[in-house]
C-alpha cells in the first residue's frame, strides 16, 4: 500500500490527499489503511489517529451489518461496488457546507465508491472508498422536486382565487360521471354567476372587481362539504360539484349558497358593495350522454334564473 | 443504412466470451444467493435502435418472470476503449422480496432499503460479466454508479427509440433465474457504434492470435 | 499410436482455445463435434477415447451425452469443459459420469494435472 518512491508517487500521495473527495482505505479486517485531509478535516479525525483503527471503532454510529456485508462483497468477488445519496444519504456523518443556505439537509449527502485493490497475484487486499459531497446536488433536486410540485398546482389552480380552474373542474366532472354509472351514485352540478358583476367593475373597478370574486369563492367554499368540488368556469361564473347528491339536495346546498352571498355586503377598498348570485342545478340522469350535457342542462337553468329576476336558484326539472 | 454484420467466426468468438464471463457472473450470483443459478445461452447480435426494444422484450417473453410491460430497471455505464450501458431488468415478481431472497435478517433489512438491494444485485450482476468479459479482452472497465431506470414500466418504453442517441448498437443479452425460487432477471449491453467496430478489431486479434 | 481425442463444443473459438491447451508433444487424433448427437456418432466411429464436452449445447446438451454413455455403458474418458462454474454443475457432471471438471477457457497447467493424474503423459 505504500508509495515506492519517484517523483510520480510523490505527486500521487499529494493528489490523493488533497483531492476534495473522501480516500479512505481498509484492509480486510476492516483497520483504516489510508485517510486522506478530506476525511480528516471533516470528521475531526487526524490520519495519525486513524491508521491502523477499526473503521467501526471509529465511527460507531455505521450501519455495521449492511457496510460489513458490502465490504465482504467486494472482498470476495472483486466487484466496484456504489452508494447513493437517493438510497442512502450519507456513509459518514459530516456537516455540510452549506450552514447558512440549507436548514432543511441536515448533514452531507455522500455518494460512495467501493473500488478492490489488488496485490500482484491478484487477491483483493484492501478495499478503496471514495467519499464524494453531493449535498448540492442533493439540494438542487429537492429544489427542482418543489418546484414542479408548485407548477402542477398552478396548473390546475386559478390564480386569483385558489381554487381549481376550468380544465381541472371539467376533468374532475368527467371523472365523476363516469364513478356516478359506475356506482349508480346520484350527482348533481351547480353553475352559478355573480348578477351584474360587469357593473360592479365599470363603478368600482376591476380591484374592488376581484376582492369581491375572492369574498363569493369563501362564501362559496365556506358552505360546501368535503367532497364537494368548486371551480371557476369563467370570468365571474363558477362550477360545483356534488357527488352523491340528487336533485333535491342540490337544491339545498344551491340555496344556502345563495344566501350566503346576499347575506351581507362584500367590504372592498371602494366601500361595501351588495351582491347576489344566480344558480342552475343540474342532477346527472339516463338521458344526460356526458358531463357537457350536464354542464349545458345545469347552464340553461341558470339563463332562465336569470330571465326570472336574478338571485334565485334554478333547477334543470323546473321546465327547462 | 444498415450495419455490417459480424462474420460467423466473430459472432461465435464474441459469444464465447460472453458465456465464460456469464458463468463467472453466474458463479458469482450463485454465491451471494447460495442457490444454483440456471443460465441461459447469450445472445450476441447488432440491432437498430428501431428494433431493439422488439428484440429485447422476445427474450424476456420466452422466460418465466417474462411480463415485458411490467419490467424494474438499473442502469449503468461502463467505459474505456469499449463503452456501453449495461441494463438490469427484473421482473415484476423477481424484485418483490429480494432481501428474503438474500436471507437478510431483520436487523440487516432495517439497514438498508429494498432500492439499495435492487441497485446491489444489477451492480454485482453486470460488474461479474463486464469483469469477465474485460479480463478475455485483456482490458480493464471503469463503472459509473448504477441508477434506477424505472419501475415497473415497459421494455418498450425503456428503450424508446427516440432516446436512444444511436442508430445501430452491438446488443449482448443474458439471462438468469433461479432454479428453486421464482426469481430471474435479464441482463442486457448496449454498445453504440464506434464499440461495434472496436470489438471487431479485438475479436479480429483474438481470432488470429489462436 | 495416437490417443482419438473428441473435442465437443458449439464454438469453434472454444474448441480451438481448448485444443491450444494440450500439452505440446501429446500424441493424439483429433476429432471436433459442434453438438451432443454429432459427438455420440463420432465416438460410435471409434474417435474418442477422450472427450472434451462442453455443457451448454443445441441439439444434445453436454448432461445429455454424459447419460446417454450411461445408458449405453460405454467406455469414455470424459473431462467436461464449462462455463458454469458453480459448484453444483461440476457436481452433476461427476455424478453422471465425467471424470474431471475444468473452467473455460482451458489453462494447460490444469489440464496437464488432470492428465497426469490419470496416466495420459
Amino acid at each position: 500500500m505504500s508509495g515506492d518512491g519517484g517523483p510520480d508517487s510523490e505527486l500521487l500521495e499529494v493528489i490523493v490527499d488533497r483531492v476534495n473527495v473522501g480516500v479512505l482505505v481498509v484492509d480486510e479486517r476492516f483497520a483504516v489503511a489510508r485517510w486522506n485531509r478530506f476525511m480528516a478535516m471533516h470528521s475531526g479525525i487526524a490520519p495519525l489517529e486513524a491508521l491502523g483503527r477499526d473503521l467501526f471503532e471509529l465511527f460507531p454510529d455505521l450501519p455495521r451489518r449492511w457496510l460489513t456485508q458490502k465490504l465482504r462483497s467486494v472482498f470476495l468477488l472483486g466487484n466496484y461496488a456504489f452508494t447513493s445519496w437517493e438510497q442512502r444519504p450519507y456513509l459518514f456523518r459530516f456537516p455540510h457546507n452549506r450552514p447558512a443556505t440549507a436548514a432543511s439537509v441536515d448533514c452531507m449527502r455522500q455518494d460512495c465508491t467501493f473500488i478492490p485493490i489488488r496485490d500482484a497475484t491478484d487477491r483483493v487486499t484492501h478495499v478503496c472508498i471514495t467519499v464524494t459531497d453531493v449535498t448540492d446536488a442533493c439540494i438542487y433536486q429537492m429544489q427542482l422536486l418543489d418546484a414542479m410540485r408548485r407548477l402542477e398546482e398552478m396548473s390546475v389552480r386559478d390564480a386569483l382565487t385558489g381554487i381549481f380552474n376550468r380544465g381541472h373542474i371539467e376533468a374532475r366532472l368527467r371523472d365523476e360521471v363516469a364513478r356516478s354509472r359506475r356506482h349508480g351514485d346520484p350527482l348533481s352540478v351547480i353553475l352559478l354567476d355573480v348578477d351584474d358583476f360587469k357593473r360592479v367593475n365599470d363603478r368600482h373597478g376591476h380591484k374592488a372587481g376581484d376582492t369581491v370574486l375572492r369574498e363569493v369563492v369563501r362564501r362559496i367554499t365556506g358552505n360546501l362539504r368535503q367532497h364537494d368540488v368548486c371551480g371557476r368556469y369563467g370570468g365571474e361564473e363558477f362550477t360545483v360539484v356534488l357527488p352523491g347528491t340528487d336533485l333535491p339536495s342540490a337544491r339545498v346546498v344551491a340555496e344556502r349558497l345563495r344566501r350566503a352571498v346576499a347575506c351581507q355586503a362584500v367590504e372592498t377598498s371602494a366601500g361595501p358593495i351588495k351582491l347576489s348570485i344566480t344558480l342552475g342545478v343540474a342532477q346527472l340522469d339516463p338521458d344526460t350522454i356526458d358531463h357537457e350535457m350536464l354542464l349545458d342542462r345545469a347552464d340553461r337553468a341558470l339563463y332562465q334564473g336569470k330571465r326570472a329576476g336574478r338571485d334565485r336558484v334554478m333547477t334543470a326539472a323546473d321546465g327547462c | 443504412m444498415s450495419f455490417q454484420d459480424y462474420t460467423p467466426d466473430q459472432e461465435d468468438a464474441l459469444q464465447e466470451v460472453v458465456n465464460i464471463a456469464m458463468g463467472q457472473a453466474g458463479s458469482a450470483l450463485a454465491h451471494i444467493l447460495d442457490s444454483y443459478v440456471a443460465l441461459s445461452v447469450p445472445r450476441v447480435r447488432i440491432v437498430s435502435a428501431q428494433d431493439v426494444a422488439d428484440a429485447v422484450a422476445e427474450m424476456i417473453s420466452g422466460t418465466r418472470e417474462g411480463d415485458p410491460e411490467q419490467m424494474t430497471a438499473v442502469r449503468q455505464a461502463f467505459f474505456n476503449n469499449l463503452r456501453g450501458e449495461s441494463i438490469v431488468l427484473f421482473g415484476a415478481g423477481g424484485c418483490d422480496d429480494l432481501a428474503d431472497l438474500l436471507g437478510h435478517d431483520q436487523a440487516l433489512a432495517q439497514e438498508e432499503t429494498n432500492e439499495e438491494l435492487l441497485l446491489d444485485v444489477a451492480n454485482i450482476l453486470s460488474g461479474a460479466v463486464l469483469n469477465g468479459i474485460a479480463q478475455q479482452l485483456e482490458t480493464d472497465f471503469a463503472y459509473s454508479a448504477p441508477t434506477l431506470m424505472a419501475r415497473g414500466g415497459s421494455v418498450q418504453d425503456l428503450l424508446n427509440p427516440e432516446m436512444l442517441g444511436w442508430e445501430y448498437a452491438l446488443l449482448v443479452e443474458v439471462n438468469f433465474s433461479l432454479e428453486a425460487r421464482g426469481f430471474s432477471c435479464h441482463l442486457v449491453l448496449l454498445m453504440p457504434e464506434t464499440s461495434i467496430d472496436l470489438m471487431r478489431e479485438v475479436l479480429d486479434r483474438m481470432l488470429e492470435a489462436l | 499410436m495416437a490417443l482419438p481425442v473428441l473435442v465437443v463444443d458449439d464454438s469453434s473459438m472454444s474448441r480451438k482455445l481448448t485444443i491450444r491447451a494440450f500439452p505440446e508433444g501429446w500424441d493424439v487424433d483429433i476429432t471436433q463435434a459442434a453438438n451432443g448427437r454429432e459427438a455420440l456418432e463420432r465416438f460410435e466411429q471409434g474417435r474418442g477415447h477422450v472427450m472434451f464436452l462442453d455443457l451448454t449445447m443445441p441439439d444434445m446438451d453436454g448432461f445429455g451425452v454424459l447419460s446417454e454413455i450411461r445408458r449405453r455403458g460405454l467406455d469414455c474418458f470424459v473431462i467436461v469443459v464449462s462455463a458454469d462454474i458453480q459448484p453444483k454443475a461440476e457436481e452433476r457432471s461427476r455424478d453422471l459420469g465425467a471424470m474431471a471438471f475444468l473452467r473455460k477457457p482451458v489453462q494447460a497447467a490444469e489440464l496437464r494435472a488432470v492428465l497426469t493424474e490419470y496416466g495420459f503423459l
